[in-house]
């Protein structure tokens, strides 16, 4: 049995004719330029933009782009392990609160040394500043994103509840909203969902105060007060019934099919806005994108446009110059991004943004349309977070399960993060 | 009478143990079986209501999550399939051969150094792994191994797996020593007894390292994606993982239809593998 | 091979005979035996001693490493992170390990003895162990393990209320040493293929001696499986201890709820791969490896009263 099995791998293997065991053709021998790219997404982005890169080598016959894609849990693993390495992919998708652990450490290539070849004219204000590490310029974003509100109307209009207006609402509307809905669906719905623990969430909050979450000094500029209020607000919501009680949601699973929502547990959350068609199409088609809370009340806009992700180079790019010129055409050729599409988020030019927008299904269409319009405003910019903020992160995804069940108070909490935020930016 | 009446209660007696026995053991199988059933079941059913419809029967039966599955990334499915079994298979066979050598040293031969060369070889399985791979991974690009099946397969053949050296080790120091004495008095020289002697009474153990070999390997995700770059190369886990991602639009359906084409080949191999479990000296027999 | 180093073939390393003395009677064929195994050390050892090495410098992975010594693991003493990964690990470990090893024991026993169907039991027994870290088991585990899973529900049978087995604090890590229990099939394996090796003329001689089958067990079987029950113990002991899959897999890698499913292993890959402090994991593993060892050891040295060998 075994023998017979070992014949057929070595078969098997035979036939895979050396597949796997050496010997493909190398850069020198095909005289064409080779670029490694790599991000992160599934199989359906992968043909997005593999359409799109096709558009480039068709274009730019001496460049040849070798892809890799994974999902963005190992990605980040096999791209530190590359790096540490020193066999770094030339062009690749850079997660935005890792940017700076690499630009700080001068393994990306800095835009503003090799200006001339891409062109940022078209960047709004807001997608320019996203990048900027001090005078430097680590990347372009990928896409453009930002935080907004979902409300199921099948569900709200069920109960008879009325939408309050997605622009001027305050946070004390949200909880009586919310508790309305919990009441009169009989607890069978509950009102909202707002994760307290992710950053994307408390940066809005913490700007509407009047604070920023790192300060230009690179410090964590967040109050105890503040915390305290974040952390107490979602505790009250709980209380009042407006929020689900403690332990009802578990920690496995983060997309849209697996969410509180697309069950019809929940009628109303928060989103990253590239999200909008995902969730609309697995919560039933009828969702409303409203603004975040307290935006028109608040001290300052707390509201920011976000990118899930840059295209960065590496600093040890054997092609930098080519590198520069995929990095131009992914972010300024019309065809390539109606080619993409939004997976990534609204293109980061405006013009391509116009020019892609009537080519979209009609909800990414409301997605771009909620970005486009923030950019036009005037909002409060976060700038990259510094080394170390993943241990803030951690840190408030620590404690938060901690306040849901009772064993620390919000004011406990909110030491706690602190502390841990000071500690994590100090080394 | 009396007689009768006691065989009969004997029989009785043991019937009952034994309906009692065969309870229990369908009771836990149920548990164990529980997450196949759930995964062919939810493979069956459309994306939008996997998480949705809970039963286990699914309401329609619907196929596309396997034809559909089994086209949707950039080779067909068998590709990866062949991958993944050229890898494992080469995996096994170097396995058995380099590390039932190595065993049979650490068990049987007195050599100097044996004693920390085999705490040395305990002590690569204590070390987290991860902060290996960068040094690894260096070692392998310095070979000019990147991008191709030998840092998956060349350790293998050269008894890296501590785990099965130990595994052997302590199979062969179970088998009574006699065996190689009488042997070695019939004349047959070191390789002779490990050949012909030590061998064929580790059946069990060798069936137990092909499995788990199998299974590791076939189930292994990060070297293959750490080591391989091209798609053409990739391994059966590596395709699995790009049906969904969390910022995309999963397509769970067919994640879960091929999770099972590629959970197949292991519960086969297993199958067939595990009548090699029960062939020690019980069966053999002393000779 | 001479007759007189038939004799003592067992005797592991001081020369015993005196015209042995100087020279131990298998090097050649022993050195022969592991050259695979000499030639793959190489590739073990490299990186090996590479981790050695970056445990005592600031290594981030980007750039060149400093020598600082030990305030790596000065550090791990006041990380209050690290000390809840110690404890998280050694509740997991000291909890999951006998409980697994003796389902393993009991099941292999129960399958050994002409059950009608043995193949099939033991390959369904074996099933969740193939599974793996599968990414579809994420979902499963959700689907049981939920508010309103099937756990909850056998359990509302019975008048108790609903447990949030994975998102609270309290309950998370009796979550994750149920399903590590529930994988016992590797373990089992193993002792089947054990239990086999034993052979049964010893049952049959014992059993005409009138002895029970509790006698049989502790007189027979578990002196003649101690190896396999060793080897079984030691391998648990090591990769429960390094734990990494299934709390990443349950967390979604973030030891959460509360880091009450931070397993050192995964305080490592994070602080390594995410925080960019490999100099610290590096540390963090040689600290761990220190650990295993010194229970490896103990079990070594306890071994010599248990553990019987046919010498």
């Amino acid at each position: 049995m075994l023998r017979t099995a070992g014949l057929t791998g070595l078969g098997l293997a035979v036939a895979a004719c050396g597949r796997g065991f050496g010997g493909g053709g190398s850069e020198a021998a095909s005289g064409k330029i080779e670029l490694n790219m790599v991000w992160w997404g599934d199989a359906f982005r992968a043909q997005k933009t593999q359409a799109a890169l096709d558009l480039f080598m068709k274009a730019n016959p001496g460049i040849t782009v070798n892809t890799e894609y994974q999902d963005s849990g190992p990605y980040k693993d096999k791209l530190a392990t590359r790096f540490a390495a020193g066999n770094p992919p030339d062009l690749m998708m850079m997660r935005m609160d890792s940017l700076r652990e690499y630009a700080d450490r001068k393994s990306l290539l800095n835009l503003n040394d090799h200006t001339g070849i891409v062109d940022t004219t078209n960047l709004s204000q807001a997608a320019a500043s996203l990048t900027k590490v001090g005078d430097a310029v680590y990347g372009i974003p990928s896409g453009l994103n930002a935080i907004g509100y979902i409300v199921n109307k099948t569900i709200i209009d069920q109960y008879g509840v009325t939408i309050p207006d997605g622009a001027t609402w305050t946070w004390q509307d949200l909880a009586t909203f919310a508790k309305e809905i919990t009441d009169k669906s009989g607890k069978k719905v509950y009102g909202t969902l707002v994760d307290p623990a992710t950053l994307a969430n408390l940066v809005v909050y913490v700007s509407q105060q009047g604070e920023d979450l790192f300060t230009a000094d690179g410090k964590f500029g967040v109050s105890e007060a503040t915390l305290t209020k974040w952390f107490q607000m979602f505790e009250d919501m709980r209380k009042e019934g407006g929020f689900p009680p403690a332990g009802f949601v578990e920690t496995i699973g983060s997309s849209p099919d697996q969410s509180y929502i697309a069950k019809g547990s929940i009628a109303s959350q928060i989103i990253p806005s590239n999200g909008f068609l995902g969730y609309n199409k697995v919560s039933g088609g009828n969702l409303v994108l409203l603004g975040i809370p307290g935006e028109a009340t608040a001290k300052r806009r707390g509201t920011n446009i976000g990118t899930p992700a840059l295209w960065s180079i590496a600093a040890a790019s054997k092609h930098p110059k080519e590198a520069l010129q995929l990095l131009d055409f992914l972010i300024n050729d019309v065809e390539a991004n109606k080619a993409m599409g939004t997976t990534r988020g609204v293109p980061a030019s405006t013009v391509v943004a116009d020019a892609i927008k009537p080519t979209l299904e009609k909800d990414d269409q409301v997605a771009t349309d909620y970005l486009i319009g923030l950019q036009k405003q005037t909002l409060v910019a976060v700038p990259p977070y510094p080394k170390g903020a993943s241990g803030i992160q951690d840190e408030l995804t620590a404690v938060a399960p901690e306040v849901e069940h009772g064993r620390l108070t919000p004011a406990e909490a909110a030491k706690k993060v602190i502390e841990a935020a000071t500690k994590a930016l100090s080394q | 009478m009396t007689t009768d009446e006691s065989y009969l209660e004997r029989v009785g007696n043991s019937r009952r143990k034994r309906f009692t026995k065969h309870l229990l053991l369908c009771l836990v199988s149920i548990v164990m079986l529980y997450p196949l059933l759930w995964l062919v079941s939810s493979s069956l059913k459309p994306s939008g209501i996997v998480f949705k419809d809970l039963s286990l029967w699914p309401a329609e039966w619907d196929f596309s999550n396997y034809t559909e599955g089994w086209t949707a990334l950039q080779f067909p499915f068998d590709l990866y399939l062949v991958n993944s079994v050229v890898i494992v298979v080469l995996s096994i066979i170097g396995n058995l051969l380099s590390c039932s050598l190595a065993a049979y040293a650490f068990a049987r031969l007195n050599f100097r150094g044996r004693k920390l060369f085999f705490a040395l070889t305990l002590g690569t399985m204590m070390l987290p792994g991860h902060v290996l791979l960068v040094p690894q991974y260096i070692v392998f690009a310095k070979l000019g191994w990147l991008n191709t099946y030998f840092p998956l397969i060349v350790p293998n053949f050269l008894a890296t797996s501590a785990f099965y050296i130990f595994l052997m080790v302590q199979f062969i120091r179970s088998l009574p020593k006699e065996l190689d004495e009488a042997a070695r008095i019939d004349g047959a020289g070191t390789f002779r007894i490990f050949w012909s002697v030590i061998l064929p009474l580790c059946k069990p153990a060798f069936a137990t390292t092909a499995i788990f070999t199998f299974i590791s390997t076939w189930n292994e995700f990060f070297s293959p994606l750490l080591y391989l770059t091209e798609q053409e190369l990739y391994t059966v886990p590596l395709a699995v993982r790009q049906f969904i991602d969390s910022e995309g639009q999963s397509q769970w359906g067919q994640m879960f239809a091929m999770s099972f084409v590629s959970l197949a080949p292991v519960i086969g191999f297993f199958i067939a593998g595990q009548k090699y479990l029960v062939k020690g000296i019980a069966t053999t027999g002393l000779k | 091979m001479t007759l007189t180093s038939v004799k003592d073939p067992a005797v592991s390393e001081a020369p015993v005979s005196p015209p042995k003395a100087a020279k131990p009677p298998q090097d050649r064929s022993g050195y022969l035996f592991i050259l695979p195994w000499f030639i793959g050390m190489a590739f073990t050892i490299i990186p090996f001693f590479a981790s050695l090495y970056l445990a005592f410098t600031d290594y981030n992975l980007l750039n060149v490493p400093n020598w600082i010594g030990l305030e790596n693991f000065a550090e791990m003493f006041s990380d209050d992170t690290w000390w809840q990964s110690v404890k998280v690990t050694f509740i997991y470990t000291f909890v999951s390990v006998p409980l697994s090893l003796a389902a393993a024991l009991g099941v292999a026993m129960l399958l050994n003895r002409g059950v009608r169907g043995l193949p099939v039991y033991r390959a369904i027994f074996y099933l969740p162990s193939l599974l793996g870290g599968s990414v579809a088991l994420v979902l499963l585990w959700r689907y049981i393990f939920g508010l309103n899973g099937i756990v909850n529900a056998f359990l509302g049978f019975f008048g108790i209320d609903k447990i949030s087995w994975t998102s609270d604090p309290d309950h998370a890590l009796t979550t994750l040493i149920i399903l590590h229990i529930w994988t016992f099939g590797s373990p089992m394996v193993i002792f089947l293929a054990g239990l086999k090796q034993i052979p049964s003329m010893y049952y049959e001689a014992a059993a005409i001696d009138g002895a029970n089958k509790w006698q049989q067990f502790r007189k027979i079987t578990l002196p003649l499986l101690s190896p396999i029950i060793f080897f079984n113990l030691i391998q648990s002991l090591i990769s429960s201890f390094q734990t990494f899959t299934q709390g990443f897999i349950f967390s979604g890698g973030k030891g959460g709820p509360a880091n009450s499913t931070m397993f050192y292993n995964l305080y490592l890959y994070k602080q390594g791969f995410e925080q960019f402090h490999m100099g610290y994991a590096s540390a963090m593993a040689w600290m761990l490896l220190i650990i295993i060892a010194a229970f490896t050891g103990l079990n070594f040295l306890l071994a010599k009263r248990w553990v019987h060998y046919d010498n």
